[in-house]
């Protein structure tokens, strides 16, 4: 997993600075101004230009003057309550019965060799309940009003005192009273299946004849050395992304349940990443090319070095220990020794320089997070007046950090090899937070998906019939999920030009390599602008609709980060834009829709 | 000549006396278009009529005459292409209108997943009726239209008439002032029917004005005090049921007590017979008779008929 800068930003960063606010009041005005100009557009074909004016505009003043204060919460729950009793007779909650199958029959195909089996079994459990419930939140919000009218029991609702928006609010609400019924189920389910799959246990095999060290039996196909310290105490190795803690009571050694691997780190990132070249001189890093572009990279056994600068760490969210997690990559430009891993060298120094932490060698472990710590009693060096540096014993946050600002140094150890790193690739864990508390983060975040679906369907369902609201949704959620593919398509000159291009390129056989040769210069650059116009047009309805790949944030949980609060609180307000935006079409829809034409 | 425009805008009937006019349709129509725009049927031609409270208003034509599509104008379930529809002097597209009107739709169309309380109960909260009254008015609702016995089953378990009278209890569970009953007998055995107009004679009596259509000529002849008929779209007829009822050239005399002699004398002595005169009047038709006379005539000259029902 990955980690990109937008991750990082503060809730007002993302509002104020990022702009969220500011496009968020773009799509909503554009919206209103659109609604009101076909609406306008259909109201003078109807009563002419300026009784047509005046509907428009009643229909605009009547929501604040009349649909909005008279908005009645007794009304609004027993629509709720009827959709929850629609969709139950609807036999919605079968789901959860497909639910329990699929996880019965999950643990024949989840690949017990996989390196990590607790990412394995999050990465199920969430993705097959993020697609169940937005599958489900699609079919349960299409049907309902489009069902109501064609049986025409619509005719007794709103020939009672029911306001537009009410019978948008009560169907969001019903509908979303069930899917977090089947959602907390299934987030129930899943825990104990994940907690329950992953728990196993290992005997003592064998003992060294000191006591000190031994080794655990083949269990789920991996086993455990450990060593213990003098109080009879230590723990696993780590293996499969898990260790186990071992006690001696008495004469006898006990392998503990599994840990650490279903965590929910709480990670302190670096604020800032720097590169120094060959030379020393600073840089951007190195790039080696396609291998990576996220990773910048330093060469090996020279003056290039990555220097991390960390911020305002307090002291007190650490005891004797620091732990940090270390993400490099090696990339080699000779194999060499293969067996062996690229090796690094990795200090801790002070914001000028003056106090340094002795280097401590690592081997690069690739793809994998590798589990480091520091302790705050160290040994290292300060400079003298004479700049000369003197070995000493140090205290990490009296000499190194004493503000809490302080530096984090690597560099690479074999001549001719490059390690590449990123500002995200680091960082302290002061904590972990509760996993199961990050878990239920996750499915809050499955929950806004869901909830934007079903506002999403019972929008269109205001005005389209069900099949077709269905399709709208699905293209709604396509055009949502693949936003980063069609803002490629608009802000990077892609290779085979728009729509139409591509249209004429296909059937010409005219590879997207070469320019487009059609003999006429004007045809050409009408065909080029109306590909813009085009594209600009999908980029715009893809503003619309929420980017759902951004809101998946089911790897959080996967890879044990814990889901930060700003971007929960970012999803949260996107969705509740989303509501704002639906019902707002909605109530439009719905006054200006007769209900038994 | 008052243009169409006009009358559309004429002061209401109720500025005069507010109190007295329910609904009022002013050169009410009604095109149904396809979607593209092109015209496909003319639901409801240039409408004009009142409905005052207290009364009994029958609206009574054959299938695809303009009732429904009448109903629905004053309901807000569709909207007019020509002309305006006031209810309680509201245009008729103002949700507010609704609290004051029961509704009994032509096939009850209630959600059959739910039973006869959770039905009153729905519709009850959709008036915002707080809950303690609406307990009650459930209660009495149930007890009224004689589903006590069913009252926890599933609507979709109820037969054609059960329907029917769960359909009225929820139209009542507001108490209005105005009741629209769309075809209130229809699937009714004969002992429902009777119970059903008694029961609407007896609204009527409680101050409720009711706006019935009906298929039923029967029924209509005996609760309605006016009716309208209409005809592809067009309003044939209006006036006072016992007005329009009335053969105007023909005269009825029910006598009793007299003699043999007197009887085979009657046109000469009726006047000096000495026998008691019981009633002297127009004999009438029945409604069925009437409205076939209608159809018959307007199919053969379109247009109002000569008005004759004094309004």
């Amino acid at each position: 997993m990955r980690l990109n800068p937008d991750h990082f930003w503060t809730y007002s960063e993302w509002l104020f600075e990022k702009n969220a606010l500011r496009d968020g009041a773009i799509l909503s005005v554009t919206l209103a101004l659109l609604g009101f100009i076909i609406g306008y557009i259909v109201s003078v074909f109807k009563y002419g230009p300026s009784e047509g004016f005046l509907r428009v505009s009643q229909i605009i003043g009547q929501l604040f003057t009349v649909d909005l204060p008279k908005l009645s919460f007794r009304r609004i729950y027993a629509m709720a309550k009827l959709a929850v009793k629609e969709s139950i007779r609807k036999k919605i909650l079968v789901l959860i019965g497909i639910f329990i199958v699929a996880m019965m029959f999950a643990g024949w195909y989840l690949d017990p060799d996989a390196d990590s089996p607790a990412r394995l079994y999050l990465v199920f459990v969430l993705t097959a309940t993020n697609y169940l419930v937005i599958l489900l939140g699609l079919f349960i919000s299409c049907f309902s009003i489009p069902a109501d009218i064609k049986s025409r029991t619509i005719y007794t609702i709103t020939t009672k005192p029911v306001r537009p928006l009410e019978l948008f609010l009560g169907r969001v609400l019903g509908f979303t009273a069930i899917g977090t019924l089947v959602l907390a189920t299934m987030g129930l389910l899943s825990y104990v299946f994940v907690v329950r799959g992953l728990d196993h246990n290992h005997e003592l095999v064998s003992m060294d004849p000191t006591e000190k060290s031994g080794e655990s039996s083949y269990n789920n196909r991996h086993r455990h050395t450990f060593t213990l310290n003098s109080e009879g105490r230590g723990t696993t190795n780590e293996v499969k992304g898990h260790r186990h803690i071992v006690t001696k009571v008495g004469d006898k050694v006990v392998i503990g349940s599994p840990i650490d691997d279903l965590t929910a780190r709480i990670p302190i990132y670096a604020k800032s990443l720097e590169f120094t070249g060959r030379d020393g001189e600073k840089n951007e890093g190195y790039n080696v090319g396609y291998m990576s572009e996220y990773q910048k990279y330093i060469e090996g056994d020279s003056l290039s070095r990555a220097v991390w600068r960390f911020e305002g760490v307090q002291p007190t969210l650490f005891r004797d220990v620091i732990l940090y997690d270390l993400t490099i990559s090696a990339f080699r430009t000779y194999k060499g020794d293969i067996v062996t891993p690229v090796g690094g060298l990795i200090h801790f120094r002070s914001t000028d320089g003056k106090v340094k932490s002795e280097d401590e060698p690592f081997k690069v472990k690739e793809f994998q997070v590798d589990r480091r710590s520091v302790r705050t009693k160290l040994k290292g060096f300060k400079q003298d007046a004479t700049g000369k540096d003197i070995a000493t014993d140090l205290d990490f946050f009296q000499d190194i950090a004493p503000n809490g600002s302080f530096e984090v140094v690597v560099r690479c150890q074999d001549r001719g090899q490059y390690l590449g790193m990123a500002a995200a690739d680091i960082y302290l864990r002061p904590a972990d937070l509760q996993f199961w508390w990050n878990f239920v983060k996750g499915y809050i975040s499955i929950w806004l998906q869901m909830f934007i679906v079903i506002c999403f369907g019972v929008m269109f369902s205001t005005f389209l019939s069900g099949p077709v609201a269905i399709i709208a949704t699905v293209a709604a959620l396509v055009l949502g999920f693949f936003g980063f593919f069609v803002d490629n398509l608009v802000t990077t000159t892609s290779k085979g030009g728009g729509p139409i291009e591509s249209l004429i390129r296909l059937p010409t056989q005219m590879g997207s390599q070469i320019e487009m040769e059609l003999g006429n210069e004007t045809l050409q650059n009408a065909i080029a602008s109306a590909d813009r116009g085009i594209l600009l047009a999908v980029s715009q309805l893809k503003n619309a609709v929420p980017n759902f790949s951004q809101l998946d944030t089911s790897n959080f949980v996967a890879y044990g980060y814990n889901l930060f609060g700003g971007l929960l609180a970012r999803h949260l307000t996107i969705a509740f834009g989303y509501f704002v935006l639906t019902a707002l079409v909605s109530y439009f829809f719905l006054k200006t829709r007769e209900m038994a034409a | 000549m008052a243009t169409s425009l006009d009358q559309e805008n004429r002061p209401l009937a109720h500025d005069s006396d507010p109190t007295q006019t329910i609904v009022e349709t002013r050169n009410l129509g009604k095109v149904y278009r396809d979607f593209w725009g092109r015209k496909k049927v003319q639901a409801l031609k240039s409408l004009d009529l009142e409905v005052r409270r207290g009364e009994i208003f029958g609206l009574l034509g054959p299938n695809g005459s303009g009732k429904s599509t009448t109903i629905k104008l004053m309901l807000g379930l569709l909207f007019p292409t020509q002309g305006r529809v006031f209810v309680f002097g509201k245009e008729a597209t103002d949700v507010s209108k609704n609290e004051r009107i029961g509704y009994l739709p032509e096939e009850s169309y209630l959600y059959k997943f739910l039973n006869a309380e959770e039905t009153l109960d729905f519709y009850g909260r959709l008036f915002d009726i707080p809950a303690d009254v609406r307990r009650q008015r459930i209660e009495s609702l149930i007890k009224m239209v004689k589903l006590e016995h069913a009252r926890r089953r599933q609507l979709k378990e109820y037969s054609k008439g059960m329907t029917r009278r769960i359909g009225l209890a929820q139209a009542l569970i507001n108490e209005p002032e105005f009741l629209v009953l769309d075809e209130p007998t229809t699937g009714l055995d004969p002992l429902g029917t009777r119970d059903m107009k008694d029961l609407i004679l007896r609204l009527r009596d409680e101050g409720k004005t009711i706006l019935m259509c009906s298929h039923q000529l029967a029924d209509v002849q005996d609760v309605c005090d006016r009716v309208a008929i209409l005809h592809q779209g067009e309003l044939k007829e209006l006036g006072r049921v016992d007005s329009l009822l009335k053969i105007q050239d023909l005269t009825e005399i029910h006598a009793s007590g007299l003699t043999d002699e007197a009887k085979n004398q009657i046109r000469e002595i009726i006047e000096k017979s000495g026998g008691k005169l019981d009633r002297m009047d127009n004999p009438t038709t029945t409604m069925e008779d009437l409205f076939l006379e209608i159809v018959k005539e307007s199919e053969q000259r379109p247009g109002r008929r000569g008005g004759r029902g004094g309004n």
